[in-house]
């Protein structure tokens, strides 16, 4: 989110920065490169930063603080013989991360997870982008339509899972509805299946989200980008890919990766669909995460599991960080 | 943080709680000042208390709730305070948080198959002959509901509220129909017994497969039945071949003697209970008195009876456990928090709710048994009196900080073989493999336990 906000940032600072040296120029000192003069001026210097303590010391307390105490934690052995006096519980060193990695299922949880996410993502991009171009031109009844287009977004993750649930049980709606037809798919909440149930129920609930930040992105399409390619007389799908596509590049590249990220987290939806002990097909990582801390009382052993996790899925997501450039405030314009 | 959710929780939770309190913890025993005559005076203090949430009755239990606080109020002058919590998580949680920052609920009830794992954290009150005392003397309590309280009888934490041990409920006009006189007493006489009632969509026996609690207590029972307890000092024996015979035979309901309704591997108990009350099942497993309520109002009334579940091993002819296993030792106990600065005043409270009078308050309302020795003999009701013998015949879960994993593991073996269930066959080799599984797992988690 910090990106966000420098871009909102940037265009007062330049405004400002972009006149000040210029009176440093004037007055015949420092003929150093215009750029750095730009870059290092009067009123970047005098800054407010001071506005930020209390934005940073809830970072600190809430992400930083937490953040090293689950990797202290890892190297303890601490479990609920130990939790009461946990300060003092015996410094493991690595064990805790051995442990995962060499017997665990952490790295079948890893896969699990980061290929549901994929799936899912892939799947609701194309749907939330379609669904926000036919919203796209006014008719009647648009705004009911896009309410109803939200609602499993609004819903909240327990719910949409109960909902679900219930639904799929055995002898449940869905089979009854599918049997009418002659199609019997076996279990849906138990078993190999487990896995195609949580991606498509994960589908479900999240596509909305990307119809919104596509809809974001084709509302700042200019009116007359829409008039300009009609006068060249593109048809809908050159106008679509050519024309529109570009400008949702940025909201998309920000859905897919709050989105993945999302998908990655979320516990409440297989946890609430499948319980513990999860089938070990839907043991995806923060469901494997809760057992080893909050059923077999391994506190130890689950925030290395974490921490474990966090270095796996931190290290693409930096890498595509780069490549998107969401992350770069240094480059003027570099979202685009 | 985004992907340490569930870790990183618990630790901002953490943090919080030790900013908060500044790691207060002190030994005080106070609570209000002890008059000669033993009375607490507690004027002005708030006592808390955290319970279960009852999903059954939530009004009764509010009404019983205010009643109790005020008399507790008329009998010390304190107010009492209900935390409710309404899952074994949400209990969980409190109890960590409570015991890593050294503040909370004053008394906690607890399942009492969680007794063990709380009492491993050392975070509540191992009674004293004296504290014994204040809560009106050991002798008060049916003496078999001690069993889990701790582990030997000179170390309890645990003050027993009520007993819910498990029965079957069988339907009288199913059975006499089919031709049964008397209830099953063996697993085998059980599933011969179900098969005669089997037809027309009629089932012989309603459980549910997919309960987070059932199915290992069915293994269990079994083992226990066939001499083996499972836990034997540091060896787990979950690979021993009565536990494989315990799982054949409660899959083999469904896979060879057909005698359940196939719709029943996505069931929890609620489900069985339904189904049992709509008529359509001969025998209803693994319940409870507090299930009288319910079944009183459905299709069922006055059809049915409760009586012990079989207490023969499959494949067995006579019980080779010493003393019945009729059900696990199961109920509620009160503990009181190492860290409760009003400990007096605790012990009051639950002198209070377990005197013979609130006890049987108590259980006309919700159904549990009293814990009361006294009070328990007084229930004449012919309904509950094989409900009070399986009281009695109840046999402890091992008292290890490790069942929690023991039992997750033995659950995780039915979990992971409903879509073998499903499909009509439990593969052996399939089984052979989840129980071996099953038994590294609780065998690691036991090692752990003896050097804790």
């Amino acid at each position: 989110m910090s990106t966000d906000a420098s871009h909102e940032v940037r265009p007062a600072v330049d405004s400002t920065a972009g006149r000040a040296p210029r009176t440093a120029n004037e007055a015949g000192q420092q003929p150093g490169p215009k750029d750095g003069l730009r870059r290092k001026g009067l009123s970047e210097r005098n800054r407010p930063l001071w506005m930020l303590i209390p934005g940073g010391v809830l970072m600190i307390i809430i992400i930083v603080v937490p953040l090293l105490l689950g990797i202290y934690m890892s190297i303890l052995n601490l479990d609920q013989y130990t939790l009461r006096k946990w300060v003092s519980a015996p410094i493991i060193g690595a064990e805790n991360f051995v442990e995962a990695v060499t017997n665990s299922p952490l790295l079948h949880a890893v896969w699990l997870s980061v290929s549901y996410s994929l799936l899912a993502m892939v799947v609701t991009l194309p749907l939330g982008i379609a669904a926000a171009v036919a919203t796209q031109n006014a008719f009647k009844g648009r705004a009911v339509i896009r309410s109803i287009f939200l609602i499993p977004y609004v819903l909240p993750s327990f719910v949409v899972a109960t909902v679900w649930r219930t639904m799929l049980q055995p002898g449940g709606i869905v089979d009854e509805a599918l049997s009418t037809v002659g199609i019997h798919v076996g279990l849906w909440l138990n078993g190999p299946q487990t896995f195609w149930t949580l991606v498509l129920v994960q589908i479900w609930a999240s596509w909305p989200f990307i119809y919104l930040l596509a809809l974001s992105g084709l509302q700042s399409v200019d009116h007359e980008v829409h008039e300009a390619s009609a006068l060249d007389g593109a048809l809908w799908w050159n106008k679509l890919r050519y024309v529109i596509f570009p400008y949702l590049k940025g909201p998309l590249a920000l859905a897919f990766l709050i989105g993945m990220l999302h998908h990655i987290n979320n516990f409440t939806l297989p946890f609430v669909l499948f319980g513990v002990p999860a089938p070990t097909d839907v043991e995806v990582l923060p469901i494997l995460t809760y057992v080893t801390s909050f059923q077999s009382f391994r506190f130890g052993l689950s925030a290395a599991m974490a921490f474990i996790s966090l270095v796996l899925i931190a290290i693409p997501l930096f890498v595509y960080l780069r490549a998107v450039k969401l992350d770069d405030a240094d480059t003027p314009g570099a979202k685009k | 943080m985004r992907f340490k959710s569930t870790t990183g929780l618990a630790a901002i939770v953490t943090a919080a709680a030790l900013a908060l309190t500044g790691c207060g913890s002190s030994s005080g025993n106070g609570g209000g000042s002890t008059s000669s005559d033993g009375k607490v005076d507690g004027t002005g203090k708030t006592l808390s208390v955290l319970v279960n949430v009852s999903s059954q009755y939530p009004e009764q239990q509010k009404q019983w709730q205010s009643d109790i606080a005020a008399k507790f109020k008329a009998e010390t002058g304190a107010d009492v305070k209900f935390e409710t919590f309404a899952s074994a998580n949400d209990e969980l949680t409190r109890i960590q948080t409570s015991v890593v920052s050294g503040q909370g609920p004053d008394v906690y009830s607890l399942g009492t198959t969680f007794t063990p794992t709380a009492f491993a954290t050392k975070a509540f009150v191992t009674l004293s002959d004296d504290d014994w005392n204040k809560v009106g003397g050991k002798d008060r309590f049916n003496p078999a509901t001690l069993g889990i309280s701790g582990p030997d009888k000179d170390h309890l934490a645990g003050i027993p509220f009520v007993s819910r041990p498990f029965v079957m409920a069988y339907n009288k006009d199913l059975l006499a129909a089919a031709g049964i006189d008397k209830p099953a007493t063996s697993w085998d006489d059980l599933a011969a017994q179900a098969k005669k009632m089997t037809k027309d969509g009629t089932y012989g026996i309603a459980t549910g497969y997919k309960d987070s609690f059932d199915p290992w207590k069915f293994i269990w029972a079994m083992s226990v039945q066939a001499g083996n307890p499972l836990v034997d000092g540091n060896k787990l024996k979950m690979d021993d071949p009565t536990v494989k015979k315990a799982y054949e035979t409660y899959f083999g309901w469904l896979t060879n003697d057909k005698v359940v309704d196939p719709a029943s591997i996505g069931w929890s108990n609620s489900n069985a209970v339904a189904a049992f009350a709509s008529g359509k099942a001969g025998y209803l497993m693994m319940t409870t008195s507090s299930s009288i309520p319910t079944l009183d109002k459905s299709a069922v009334a006055g059809k049915y009876e409760y009586a012990l579940m079989p207490t023969i091993a499959p494949g067995q002819t006579q019980s080779k456990s010493d003393g019945d296993a009729a059900s696990i030792l199961s109920g509620d106990n009160l503990v009181v928090a190492d860290y409760s600065k009003q400990k007096d005043l605790a012990f009051a409270y639950i002198k209070l709710i377990t005197s013979k009078d609130e006890q049987l308050n108590y259980q006309k309302t919700f159904g549990d048994l009293p814990a009361n020795a006294e009070a328990l003999a007084t229930l004449t009701d012919a309904k509950l009196k094989p409900v009070a013998d399986a009281a009695a015949k109840s046999k402890a879960t091992p008292f290890t900080g490790a069942w929690g994993d023991i039992q997750l593991g033995l659950l995780n073996v039915t979990v992971q073989s409903i879509p073998d269930l499903a499909a009509g066959k439990v593969d052996e080799s399939a089984l052979d493999t989840r129980i071996k599984d099953a038994q590294n797992k609780g065998q690691a988690s036991l090692d752990r336990a003896s050097k804790g």
